[in-house]
Formats: C-alpha cells, structure tokens, sequence
C-alpha cells in the first residue's frame, strides 16, 4: 500500500478512534455482564416454571422459546436484537461521522484539493469504518470466548464465531447503506436517520413476519433474517447468507461512491 | 454573454494558468456565477477582488473539481479539472477560504499527513516557513487560534511546491506582521515563475502585490485590469485636519472631490480622480495632518458595483 493510500486509510481510522474505544468497552461490558447472570439463570427452577406458562409465540418472537439452555440463554440474552443491533449502530455512526460528518464540517475538502480521487478519499473511508467494524467483532468474539470459559456456559466455539461474524457484517451492511446515502447526499442527518431507520425497520421484519402466517413468507426481506435466520448459535449457517450480506454491502458501498464522484462536494 | 469575446487587457495567451469561458454554477435557483470570463497568465499574481458573497470562492471551487460548473469551460494549467483533476492538483496548491482543518494531533502530524497524500515533504521548507510564519509546528491543532490555523494553511500552500497557488482570502485574521510576510511569500513565489490567483475582499492587500486584478460582483466580472488602471478608477477617503479653518470655497471648487463634509477643523470627502489639485489647496494652506486611504472595496469600485458600463 502506498503511503498515499495508507494515509487516506489511517486519517480516518485513527480519527474514529475514541468513539471505537467507546463501542469496544460498551460491548465488552455488555457481554461480559449478561454472561455472567447464567449460572443463577440455569440454576432458577422458578424461571423455567414460568418460561412454560407464557404463551408459545410471545416466546419466540422474543427469542426466549429455549431461554434455558446456553444458546437460548446467548441468542434471548445477546444476539437476538441487542449486538446486531449495536453493530448496526456503530456502521452506520461510523460511516456518517467518516463521510457525511466531515463533508458537513468542511473539513474532506483539505484532503480532496489534493492530488487524489474522489473515489480513493472516499474508499479509503470505507476501509477505515470495515476496519473498526472488524476490531469490534474481535472485541466480541474475545469477550464472548473469555466469559464463556469464565462463568460455565457451554456452547461450540464455532458456533459463537459464525454468529459474532453474521453480526459484524449486518454491522457492514449497515454501514454501506450509510455510505450510499453519504455520497448521495452528503448530510449527515439523511445518513443517520435512514441508517438507523432502516436498522430498525429490518428488525422489526425479521421479529414480527414469522408470527404471522401471511407474511412469515417474506421475512427474507430482513437483512436480519439473511444473518440470523438459520440461528448459527445452533445451526451452521449456509454460505448464501455471508454472499448476501456481502454482496448486498458492495452494492450500496458502489453506489455511494460513484454517486460522491459525480456531485458537487457541500461547502461548510 | 457570449463565452467567446475577449476581456480588454486580457490578449490570447496560448498556455494561460487558467482560462475560464461562461463559467455558471447554479444552486438550485440561485444563480451564484453568471457567465464569468477569465484568463490567469503564467506568472503572474491575479488579484480576485469581490465583496463576501459574490461567487469568489465558488469560482475557486470549480478550478479545484469541488464543484461541476452548470455551464461554461474551466481549464487549468491546460487541464480539466474534472477529466485530469489528480495531475493538475499535484501542480497546484490551493488554501481554503473556510478553514475547516482537522482537530486531531499536532500541526507537525497534519503537514506530514499532507505531505504522505502529495507525495513529499521538504522538511528543510517546513521549517523556513513555520519560522518565517512565526508557528509552533509542534501545537496541537484544536488549541490554535483562527490566526494560527491560517498560518498553518498558508505553510500547506506554499510548501506544496505547486505551480500555480489558488488562495481564497488568506490573509483574513493574520496579524500586520504575518501579513507583511505573506507578501514577500508571494513575490517569491512570483519571482520563481510560479502563478499565484489571489482571491481577497481587501483592496490594499490585492493592490500590494497583485500584477493584475479582476473585480467580482454578484457572479460576474465587472472589471479587469493592471492594477495601475483600476487604481485610477479607485476611489480612496481623504481625512485633512487644517490648523485653522478649512478653505471651505477651495475645496468645494474642486471636481475630483465628492461627500465633502467638513466638521470643525477636520475636512474628508472621497477622492474620485487625480489628487494634484487637492494638494495644491492643502499647500496653500496649514494642514496639521493629512491621511489618503483605500476605501473599502464597495466604496472603491462603487460605479462598478453600480453597474457603470466598463
């Protein structure tokens, strides 16, 4: 890599550094914290009387159906709404305050009067959000794995690796929807709200289709349900899933980068 | 306006620095250049006169391909700016009217950055021109004051080595001193061949150094020429304390001279043409201090602005 394109890489990155420490401890913590409840969650006879009082599907679309068990507990508990959740969050933070948060700032055109591309600027900002994107997940995986062996809880290793990897690439996916909108637009506020929008909006599709008998047949509209829907806490997950959300990351990551090389750059 | 006629005083340079014909940008509908016409010689120092608002920096941003212009051709060092924007930004430097500089680090870490995106960095130039620009190289970015981060914009730009320095009123929040050595930095920059375009608001600063000078109003030119010529069309504010009353009939008899107000001993009007004659009446009379000074840019070129046929 030329010093070029490691700067407009390394620029970024480290600039995002206090909001990626940031996310790492708020992760760490919350992992750390909700596996640690599972040993007096498994041993509660009480709370497993309960469990079976409560109406089938009100526990399924909270993801509680096998809540005792330790990849019901992890997926009721984590990887059901809160860390994909998160990582969508943190792609789409990232992405806006890398791109639409700078343009609005004034502060990309130092680096675009230079003898770069728009493309390379703005690529080199995707790297750096993929980047921080990455070291989350291995925040993740590493607080998962450690409080795991910590507090008793027994699950494959592979299973928790395949899952923290769909999440961090719903998190990517997320974070592409953003960069389209950045170079669409270039506003920050437009960036936010569909991001996070959208984030939303998938999970609730993901959540609610399946309870219903018309619409279970389109939950697949969901990125949510393209990471999660095999539930790799259990099950492996089928290699079409890592293409779409790759693929689908791609896309909207080609689409903001023509579109930012073809408009007019905001002044502040 | 037709993109094709010639500016007086601007003859057919086959390689001009720049070279703009019926530039427009729209913003929506508002219409921020209008047609403008321009050509920059190589070598010389261009002033960009204009009050705030009147399409000085968007013009800037078009040379750059931070804008695409609606209508009208933008070359620069016989480039496009869009089709070839990577090799004509390694040949030219550019300051940003708005500064919006990173906050993060130091301004040591901000100039090496730079220098990894350009491809080089000249320590020894680094150095000649934080202390020539009297700045701490190793502040930190968020702690410097308006000033400051213009000296660090003006280091950018001069040591970038470029051909042609495109700079959006670099001198606004600089110190007198700082000012005086930013001039040198541009008759240096001059003198090594290089083109200097040279946008300002401030006519004083323009008039100092600028071989050529176009005058800027709501997105359109209404002026070109050496400074010399739009020297003569200028006019300027002339304050004369007398050590006892003024000669009100003299004064009032003199046609290059119009707002006369006289309070007390202290007589001021504008200067609108030759100022021999007024001389000749001070002469005749104790004057206790005498101050000429360049009006404000509106007031200098205020039958421009008016829209006086050229």
């Amino acid at each position: 890599m030329s010093g070029q394109r490691l700067q407009l890489v390394a620029g970024p990155f480290g600039a995002a550094w206090r909001a990626g420490l940031a996310w790492s401890v708020v992760f760490a913590l919350m992992i750390v914290g909700t596996v640690a409840f599972w040993p007096a969650f498994r041993d509660s006879s009480d709370l497993g009387d309960l469990l079976t009082e409560l109406p089938p599907a009100l526990l399924e679309a909270f993801g509680m159906e096998d809540l005792l068990s330790p990849a019901g507990y992890l997926r009721g508990g984590l990887y059901d709404v809160v860390v994909p959740l998160m990582f969508a969050a943190a792609g789409v933070m990232f992405a806006s305050s890398a791109s639409a948060g700078e343009e609005d700032a004034g502060r990309l055109e130092l680096w675009l009067a230079q003898p770069v591309t728009r493309q390379a600027v703005f690529g080199g900002r995707v790297v750096a959000v993929l980047g921080w994107l990455a070291v989350l997940a291995v925040v993740v995986l590493a607080s998962q794995l450690v409080s795991n062996a910590a507090f008793g809880l027994e699950i494959a290793g592979a299973r928790v690796v395949e899952t923290v990897a769909l999440c961090a690439l719903l998190g990517a996916l997320y974070a592409g929807l953003a960069f389209a909108v950045a170079g669409i637009t270039g506003r920050p506020g437009p960036v936010l709200a569909m991001g996070l929008g959208l984030a939303l909006v998938g999970y609730l599709v993901a959540a609610l289709f399946p309870l219903s008998d018309a619409l279970e047949g389109w939950a697949w509209l969901s990125p949510w349900d393209w990471a999660l829907g095999t539930d790799p806490l259990v099950n492996p997950a089928e290699p079409i899933r890592y293409v779409a959300l790759l693929a689908g990351a791609a896309a909207l990551l080609a689409v903001g980068g023509i579109a930012f090389a073809r408009r007019d750059v905001r002044s502040a | 306006m037709d993109a094709h006629v010639e500016h007086p005083g601007m003859p057919g340079d086959p390689f001009p620095a720049i070279r703009i014909r019926g530039l427009v940008k729209d913003y929506g509908r508002v219409r921020a250049l209008a047609g403008i016409d321009l050509e920059v010689r190589r070598g010389e120092v261009f002033g960009f006169l204009g009050p705030n608002g009147a399409g000085k920096t968007t013009t800037i941003r078009c040379l750059l391909d931070l804008l695409r212009p609606t209508a009208g051709t933008v070359e620069v060092l016989g480039l496009d700016p869009r089709r070839d924007g990577v090799t004509l930004r390694a040949r030219l430097a550019h300051l940003p009217g708005e500064l919006r500089l990173p906050e993060r680090g130091t301004v040591s870490q901000l100039v090496a950055s730079i220098g990894r995106v350009r491809g080089r960095l000249d320590l020894r130039r680094r150095d000649e021109l934080a202390d020539r620009l009297d700045l701490d190289l190793g502040r930190r970015m968020r702690d410097l004051s308006s000033g400051n981060r213009r000296k660090v914009a003006l280091l950018l730009a001069f040591l970038a080595d470029a051909e042609l320095l495109v700079l959006d009123e670099p001198t606004n929040g600089l110190d007198p001193l700082v000012q005086h050595e930013f001039l040198a930095l541009v008759r240096e920059a001059r003198d090594a061949g290089r083109t200097v375009f040279l946008s300002s608001h401030v006519l004083s600063e323009v008039r100092r150094v600028a071989d050529r000078v176009a005058v800027l109003r709501a997105g359109a030119i209404v002026a070109v020429g050496t400074v010399d010529e739009l020297r003569g069309r200028a006019r300027q504010r002339v304050e004369a304390w007398f050590a006892g009353d003024p000669p009100v009939a003299e004064l009032e008899g003199l046609p290059c001279l119009a707002a006369r107000t006289i309070d007390g001993r202290r007589f001021s009007a504008v200067l609108e043409g030759p100022i021999q004659p007024l001389l000749d009446v001070l002469g005749r009379h104790p004057v206790e201090s005498l101050v000429v000074e360049d009006p404000d840019l509106e007031e200098a070129f205020l039958d421009l602005y008016a829209g006086t046929p050229r």
